[in-house]
Formats: structure tokens, sequence, C-alpha cells
């Protein structure tokens, strides 16, 4: 069994122009141990499936309207707001991706990380000072920075020190949210092998959010793709850099700049992702689809096939959906995997 | 590439001729807490800089962030004033120009920000900040002229007329930055620092920029400074490579040189450091 199945999850915001419905049944799950990366562009509603899973969707505007989210042998949906809270920073942590605006300015490191384990009572005083201190070692922050404030960090210092917090409790699932979108390439790097690492002792599970394929290429085992509030595709990693199947994966593999590409111009994804106020009835991506054609506009593609280790939620796979004949995306894909193979960055 | 660019027979003997801009020496300190009686103390974070940039190329400035690129480029632009060094603009140099002088130099180097949210003036419409930039540089005879140079500038850049009339905040990440790439352009530069320009963009808007960005450098010939962290980016787009380690050039050349053969073991770590986009070779120690 899954350590995390998330069935159906639908939520909404009401907003000035209407209801939006950024999550909007979304399904996946997650073993023990493992990394699932859930890759899109902004507005595609990762960060809001995240949120939902702990209940933190911003209220009263905001609403989990249906689904479950079980963890371990419980529906988190089915907890009050109290009974999340011993899951919340214990169970289950988060980091996200501005370390500066999560982490309080007024209080030191120390007290910060030492105030984590005291409010779940899994250690307090000499024992919480003596746990923080080694916490901070383990993700490389010297233990003078106990003392310190974090406007006296560096960003890549500050985010070692929001993973040392989440990890002072020993998680068993980790949601990190563009965890390194806002660091220098050495630094991600760093961090990076550092999740992995402490992943690798603590058997933690990762749901890990970013728009970057270089670091889901060096991380994860599953990916997930959203497009418009959906999951479009999911996939083993290697599956996913080797045969994309859904046009909107293959569209982010191909505006990927790289030394084959010099000269040339980058494919594009021309338009936007819709408004979430106003999903397009059949498929959301069906308008800056090259593949598009009748169907596409008129049936809501299927996620399918759905018992597959690879689904994609597109027509193209759809042996029921018939469609005119044309190119296959399967050129696009041995183009994707030749230039995968050839190494896209350096 | 840049044949409509006239090269004038202005440079000085010590000044490369195929360098549309040169940088000498620069240094830049900043002033840190200065007690009463107590010594100012300095924080030196451009050390000693030269380079120059080739007419109609493209050279990346890569580092760190507090390597000391955006400086650079803020100074290239005579927007900050260096503590030591002097920049050439065909081998004339830039600093110590007042008025007319100042101006002109203005209409030959402009800038374009990372964050177009912050960059670009909340309370202007876009016709009101490329008319703004016509009327200073007394571009365009009269008011019907100006309105066509800036739908035809507005169309080069990939966006409607329609979107004269609207504000910044009417147009998505990817609009704003080729806003904030006319109005760089409405003054006919010809060179552009660009200052981490696709860095907050989604890859699929990030593509559209680039594209852009390669378009007009091939149409109107002309000279980037690219300042990024982005060495994805820069393998793609950039001619030349300069790596930035702590306000220092540790190494400098060609784009195939610096990725292929990099001498430098901190160019080395920065390489080293970028994601192999490849899951089968993984950079990162595998996790199982």
């Amino acid at each position: 069994m899954p350590l995390l199945k998330v069935e159906n999850l639908r939520t909404t915001i009401r907003t000035r122009k209407g209801v939006a419905v950024p999550v909007d049944g979304v399904s996946f799950s997650l073993e023990a141990g493992q990394t699932l990366a859930m890759v899109g562009e902004s507005g595609c509603g990762k960060s809001m499936t995240a949120l939902s899973l702990l209940q933190l969707v911003p209220e009263p505007a905001g609403r989990i309207e249906s689904g479950h989210v079980w963890f371990q042998d419980r529906d988190l949906l089915e907890l009050t707001w109290e009974e999340m809270r011993p899951l919340r920073g214990r169970e289950i942590a988060m980091i996200f991706q501005e370390p500066m605006t999560s982490l309080n300015p007024v209080h030191s490191v120390g007290q910060q990380l030492m105030e984590a384990m005291i409010v779940h009572g899994t250690a307090k005083g000499k024992e919480a000072q003596r746990r923080a201190t080694e916490s901070l070692d383990r993700v490389g922050v010297r233990p003078t920075a106990m003392k310190q404030y974090p406007h006296e960090l560096s960003g890549g210092m500050r985010q070692r020190v929001m993973i040392a917090m989440a990890l002072l409790n020993n998680p068993k699932l980790l949601i990190a949210d563009e965890p390194t979108t806002a660091l220098d390439v050495t630094v991600q790097a760093q961090i990076l092998q550092l999740i992995r690492e402490l992943q690798r002792e603590t058997d933690m599970a990762v749901l890990l959010i970013t728009h970057d394929l270089g670091t889901v290429a060096e991380v994860a085992d599953h990916v997930a793709v959203m497009y418009a509030g959906q999951v479009v595709e999911n996939a083993p990693v290697h599956e996913l850099f080797s045969r994309p199947l859904h046009p909107y994966t293959q569209g982010l593999f191909a505006s990927l700049p790289a030394r084959a590409r010099r000269g040339q111009d980058l494919a594009t994804l021309e338009g936007r992702v819709p408004d979430s106020t106003d999903w397009p009835i059949a498929c959301r991506f069906e308008k800056r689809c090259q593949y598009s054609f009748a169907a596409c506009s008129a049936v809501p593609p299927k996620f399918q096939p759905a018992e597959a280790a690879h689904p994609s939620r597109c027509h193209l796979y759809d042996p029921e959906i018939e469609r005119p004949m044309r190119g296959t995306p399967r050129e696009e894909q041995e183009q994707a995997h030749a230039l995968i193979e050839g190494g896209i960055a350096s | 590439m840049n044949s409509s660019s006239t090269p004038q027979a202005t440079s000085t003997p010590t000044q490369s001729p195929e360098n549309l801009v040169e940088v000498k020496n620069l240094v830049k300190e900043f002033g840190l807490r200065q007690g009463f009686l107590s010594r100012q103390q300095t924080n030196r974070v451009v050390h000693e800089v030269s380079f120059g940039v080739p007419k109609g190329r493209t050279l990346a400035l890569v580092g760190e962030s507090g390597s000391g690129k955006s400086t650079i480029g803020l100074m290239m632009m005579d927007l900050l004033e260096p503590t030591s060094g002097e920049i050439f603009l065909e081998g004339k140099p830039i600093s110590k120009r007042r008025g007319k002088e100042k101006l002109a130099l203005r209409r030959q180097m402009q800038i374009v920000f990372q964050d177009p949210y912050a960059s670009l003036n909340a309370r202007l419409t876009v016709r009101e900040m490329l008319l703004e930039a016509y009327v200073t540089h007394s571009i365009g005879k009269n008011g019907a002229e100006r309105e066509e140079l800036a739908k035809n500038l507005l169309e080069d850049v990939g966006l409607s007329s329609t979107a004269l009339d609207r504000y910044p905040h009417e147009f998505s990440g990817g609009q704003r930055q080729r806003i904030a790439i006319a109005r760089a352009l409405s003054v006919t530069p010809r060179f552009i620092v660009l200052d981490e320009p696709t860095s907050a963009l989604d890859v699929s808007v990030q593509s559209q920029i680039l594209n852009l960005l390669r378009r007009l450098q091939r149409e109107h010939g002309l000279t980037y400074l690219f300042i990024t962290h982005n060495l994805g980016v820069v393998d793609y787009f950039a001619d030349e490579v300069a790596v930035m380690e702590k306000g220092r050039i540790v190494e400098r050349g060609s784009t195939e040189t610096i990725f292929d053969n990099p001498q430098q073991p901190y160019t080395r770590k920065l390489l080293d450091a970028v994601p192999s986009f490849n899951p089968n070779h993984r950079k990162l120690a595998p996790s199982r």
C-alpha cells in the first residue's frame, strides 16, 4: 500500500470572476522512500494541490470540495483542523520556495527549530537544543547559526535551515514546493543531494513540486505532469524522459534551450493556461496543441490506459477515439529522445 | 549579422576594432557601516575587471549570486558609478558625459531586467511609456509619426497594437518582458544588457523570449551582454562566456571552449552543478 494516495481531489476558490477550480480531479500515489515530481507551468495547480493535502487552502475563499487523501490508513480530508495539527510538521513536513517568508524574522534560528519539537512534544529543553544543533549539522549549517536570525543568513543557508526544521521530527512525507528555484545551481545541487541522502537514511517519501525538468531528471522516481488543474501524464522518470506522450509534456521538452538547438528557434507553446474559473469542457490543452482534431474540443479525454504504468490524458492514445490520418507524435518523441540522450545542458 | 551597424572610425589605438563595448580595470566598492569616529570600511564587489563585447555578438556573464554580474551591468549602463576604471563605447569613455552627450549615450545602450513586474512603471500605459522615450530622444517628428513607430515596434516584439492603451498589470509575465524589450528597443540602441531576462518565466515562455531576442539581434545587428546564472540558456544562446567568481572574471572564451574544456576549477564546479536532463546519467548520487 502506498504511503500517500490521492484520489479525485477537487479544490475550489471563490474569486471575483467566479469559482476557480485550480485542482480538478487530481489522483496520484507515492510510496515510502520514493520521490514523485509534480511538474507544469505556473497556474497549473501544483502548489494548490500540495496545500490541499495539508488542508492549508486559503480560507474562507478556498474549499476542498471532494476527493480522498489517504495517508497511511487515514483519509486526511476527514480530519478536523485540530486533528491535522499533530500531523503537520511531524508526520508530513513542507518546505517552500522562499525561506525568508516562511521563517519568522524576529526569532533566532535556534528558537524556531526548538519550537518545532516543543509544539509536537517530541523534545524539550536541552534535548531540543541538542537535536536542533544536530539537525543543522546534518544539513551543513554551523552550530553558531542557532543564535542567528534569518536575515543574517544567505538564501542557501536559509533553505538549509528550513530543511533542518522540516526533518527535525523525522517526517514520513516531505512536500517540497520549488525548494531550489531561488538558489544558485551550485547550492541547488547541494540541497538536492542532501534531500536524497536524508531520504535514503530515513525512507522518507518526497513530493517535489517544480517547473524545472533538470531537477526532475536528477532526483525523481516518478513524474506527474499537471496541466490546467489535472494530471495529464504520469510515468516513471525514465519513461517520461525517453517517451513523453502528452503533447503538453512534449512541448515542455521541445522548448528547452540546448547546445543542439543553437542557431535554431526553440519550440514554443503559444497561448497560455486557460482561466481556472472557466476550464474548457473537453481537452484543456486543445487550443495550444498542434495535433488537435474534432474530438479534442468535444469530448473530454480519458486518463488512459488507467491501469498501465504510463497513462496520459490525450485522445491520441485512445483507441476508441477516431481521428483523421496525419503525422504521429512519434517523430516528436524520437527527436526529444535523441536530444535527451545527447544531453540537453552542457 | 551586423551589416546594419556602420562602424565609426573613432577607435583609439588601445581598443580592438571589433569590440563595440570595452570595460577596462573596472572596480566597484561599496561602503559598509560607517560609525562615528570609526574608519570607513569598504567592500570590493568588482575587482579590476576588463573585457570587451564583440559587435553583433552575445557575451554571457555567468556566476553565482553575489559574484558582481549585475553590478557590472549597472555600471555599463552608467546607472552606477565605478570606483575606478572605465567603460568605452566605440572607443569613447562613457563616464563624465553630461547633458546632450549623456542623452546620446542612453540612446546607444539599454537594459532589460529580470523582473518586468518591477521594472515597468505601473502608472503608465504602454503608449505613454514609449512616447516618453520618443519625446526625450526627439524620435519621430510629430504625434502621428510616433504613434506609427510605437505600433510597428509592438508588432516587432510580437504584441498587437491594442496593447498600447493597457497598463503593465494587464499583461502576463512573458508579455511584460516583451514590453520591457520594446521599451529598450524604442530608442534604437546598439547595445543591450540583458540581466536575467528569462529567469522569472516558465520554460515555454522563456523559449518565446529567447527566439525574439535572437531575431532582434539578427535583424537590428544588436550586441548583447547576457547576464544569467542559467547555463542551459548560455549554451544555447551565447557566442562567448565570461565566468565571474567573487568580483573577478576567472575564465573567458567561446561558449564551446568554456563548456567542453573548462580550465578553471570554479568553472568546472559551476558546470558540474547543472542538472543533466537525463535520468540515466544523473550527476547527483543515485538514491537507491
